[in-house]
């Protein structure tokens, strides 16, 4: 992936500055990974780094590192599809580029900033120049309105290709799920005293994102994927496409009605929260059974050879269609109802549904990404997994599934003692935190951890070397 | 031929059908948005105004709606005094800018959400630690023992894993006291249920606080 | 049993299809899901007439 760029395999600008955005996301996701295994640890011994780097900062780079490496690598993905899909170079990719250098120092400014300054005095300054300290939304003000900048760029980019190009299906749905998925971030950057409101708002972004753009995103992504890597036929992964984002809108935009029962809300959203988000789980499941579909039916058909193109972007995309199913719509689904979530909600259950989920249905296809730009970047063939490619995905998926199994008894034994037995209190918090089954889970969680974070070190390797290896292979 | 008859297989149909259904619950979101902000605006039964700091706050049990609700009682002073309308609106107005300048949401839960560090912060302002507290850290009233805890509460661990300090100033101290008190007068449909209570407790009506 | 007794805090229309066995989440899945058959026979009829 290094040397990706001084290859001259990629035809256009704009996929070279998608292997740019890939870069800085896989670095991205080893900083989350590093912040995950520190937080981790503070839940064991809460003495490691207090008072100097506390779990609120770890935890607050950890969520706001995820995000950012995801958004890059989907940019970057779109920067890699768009002359394919549109059979011409992106237009306005001096401004892409130069998009690309502004975001990537903004990020590195918010990133020092959270870490050296941690926080600031309670007054308006520190909202815009320090921290916003609210949950996935921590970047100040002034770096939101460069965020919305840079998108503008981005978004004018696709949306002149798109009108100026071949205009398919798969293109359609990502330039109007991108306007949405931008303007969306416009909700969460005001302030307000009252908190209901301010947490009615903060889920139009954080809600409308994850359980609604972002799953259609992974839906284009994963039909341009499929095109590419088995060769399934356009007319079939298009058709799929509009089905799921019928059932992925029909249920995920009124869905946000779960995030509505316990903050001030009527009464009323527990029953649309209840039924629209308990469909949730519909769409992936499609998800699911078009890419197995797909692959079983182009394998094998007109009496040809199967060929897979691209081994390890194929196997990342089938850990995306059962990890999505998986983690945001099973582990999701566990805890959507109001009888259920009104003891679940605020406990390691979420923590457990949130990292399954993110990774399921983002991470995955994500990766798999990176394997499909890395084949184009050396121009190689057909791109065979390679043992490092294997250690990678073995190790990643074993360690994501080890910490959600270890944070689901954490998240059991919370809610059944804290909230249900002594009803969610100060001490009822640290009753719960203290009994034996807990710290057995937080200490499974940390070692699960490290399960990942070599799978991520097998992870980068492979990404920097499968390329020139494979591309040496094929011309011999 | 026959294929091309169905309906099932037809992309312009299932275009058509993503576009109105999202569509629609794009409008049915938007009209549903405006009935909750009416009901959850600053001053509403669901989201009292800031003066409810000048009033007793209690958690009990509805037969009427199956759960528990906020009960704003008589009033009573905070941090000695009565605030008019304009200072509790800047007081809650500072409060709620030092919760976000100190990112309490990356170790505590606000109305459930958050990190998992910590206790949920939803009902703190009625929690009965606060009794044991107000003792070990020698102060008269609750407000006055948030307050200092809030200050210094590496001075006051009650477990293992402790707060840090974050520099909050007494000015800052009362202030978030102000907002949590604001908090747990928040109509939340009955979360945290039962909370701090036993089963007597429960059956009473009432809860540990008062 | 099934339809229950006005409780929430603020009388609004959405809060009173709320009171009976899932009146409100069953109406706005109706409202949303009816005008596909709808859509549906239309394209039936337009496939069928490509046809001839």
């Amino acid at each position: 992936m290094l040397t990706s760029i001084k290859n001259n395999h990629l035809k256009y600008e704009s996929q070279k500055l998608g292997m740019m955005y890939f870069r800085v996301a896989i670095i991205l996701f080893g900083a989350q990974l590093l912040m995950g295994l520190i937080a981790a640890i503070q839940f064991m011994y809460p003495a490691f780094l207090y008072g100097v780097f506390d779990f609120s900062v770890a935890r607050m780079v950890h969520i706001n590192a995820l995000v950012v490496w995801m958004l890059y690598a989907m940019i970057g993905s779109v920067y890699l599809m768009l002359p394919d899909e549109t059979g011409i170079e992106t237009v306005g990719i001096g401004l892409g580029k130069l998009a690309f250098w502004v975001l990537t120092a903004a990020v590195t400014v918010v990133v020092l900033v959270f870490i050296f300054i941690q926080i600031g005095p309670g007054k308006e300054s520190s909202i815009w120049l320090i921290n916003e300290g609210r949950e996935y939304l921590e970047a100040p003000r002034w770096a939101d309105i460069g965020i919305v900048v840079v998108v503008l760029i981005f978004y004018y980019n696709v949306f002149f290709t798109y009108m100026k190009g071949q205009r398919t299906g798969i293109m359609t749905v990502m330039v109007a799920n991108l306007m949405a998925l931008a303007g969306l971030y416009l909700a969460g950057m005001f302030f307000t005293d009252n908190i209901s409101m301010d947490q009615y708002w903060w889920w139009w972004v954080i809600h409308l994102w994850v359980e609604a753009t972002w799953e259609v995103f992974v839906g284009t992504l994963a039909a341009y994927a499929l095109i590419k890597i088995i060769d399934a036929k356009r007319e079939i992964v298009e058709m799929w496409l509009w089905i799921e984002v019928l059932m992925l809108f029909g249920s995920g935009i009124l869905g946000l009605g779960h995030h509505y029962f316990w903050i001030g809300t009527p009464e009323y959203w527990w029953e649309i929260g209840a039924l629209f988000s308990a469909l949730e789980p519909v769409p992936l499941v499609a998800m699911f059974v078009h890419v197995l579909y797909d692959w079983g039916k182009e394998q094998g058909a007109n009496g040809e050879k199967p060929v897979i193109k691209n081994g390890p972007a194929m196997a990342w995309l089938v850990t995306n269609a059962f990890g999505n199913f998986l983690g945001a719509g099973i582990w999701g689904f566990f805890h959507t109802l109001p009888q259920v979530n009104i003891y679940t909600h605020g406990t390691q259950f979420t923590a457990a549904h949130g990292h399954l989920a993110f990774f399921g249905a983002y991470a995955t296809i994500l990766i798999g990404m990176m394997y499909y730009g890395i084949q184009r970047a050396y121009g190689i063939e057909r791109l065979k997994a390679t043992f490092k490619s294997k250690m990678a995905i073995t190790l990643i998926v074993f360690g994501m599934l080890g910490m959600t199994v270890a944070l689901t008894i954490a998240g059991y034994e919370q809610v059944l003692v804290e909230r249900a037995e002594l009803g969610a209190g100060w001490d009822a918090y640290f009753v719960a935190q203290a009994l034996p089954w807990m710290k057995q889970a937080m200490a499974w969680r940390t070692v699960m951890g490290v399960v990942m974070v070599v799978g991520f070190v097998y992870l980068i390797w492979d990404l920097v070397t499968i390329g020139p290896k494979e591309a040496k292979e094929n011309n011999q | 031929m026959a294929k091309s008859h169905s309906v099932w297989t037809s992309i312009r149909f299932w275009r058509q059908s993503a576009a109105w259904v999202t569509g629609f619950a794009v409008v049915l979101l938007i009209l549903l948005t405006f009935d909750t902000m009416r009901q959850i605006k600053m001053g509403s039964k669901r989201v009292p105004a800031p003066t409810v700091i000048n009033h007793h706050i209690d958690y009990k049990y509805s037969k009427k709606r199956g759960h528990e609700v906020p009960v704003i009682g008589k009033k009573e002073l905070f941090f000695g005094k009565e605030w008019s309308p304009k200072e509790a609106a800047a007081l809650l107005h500072k409060g709620k800018l030092t919760e976000q300048a100190k990112n309490c949401m990356d170790c505590h839960t606000l109305l459930g959400n958050g990190a998992y560090y910590a206790p949920d912060l939803t009902k703190a302002w009625l929690d009965p630690k606060w009794k044991d507290m107000q003792a070990m850290i020698g102060a008269k009233t609750r407000e006055e023992a948030m307050a200092k805890f809030l200050q210094h509460p590496e001075m006051y661990p009650t477990h293992e894993r402790r707060m840090p300090n974050l520099k909050i100033t007494a000015e800052e101290a009362q202030a978030l006291v102000a907002f949590l008190k604001h908090m747990s007068s928040i109509d939340t449909n009955g979360f945290p249920r039962g909370f701090s209570k036993t089963v007597s407790d429960f059956k009473a009506g009432g809860t540990y606080a008062h | 049993m099934f339809f229950e007794k006005f409780t929430d805090v603020y009388p609004s229309f959405w809060g009173w299809l709320n009171q009976g066995p899932l009146t409100l989440t069953l109406f706005l899945h109706t409202i949303i899901i009816l005008p596909m058959i709808w859509l549906y026979f239309k394209e039936k009829k337009r496939l069928e007439q490509e046809d001839k």
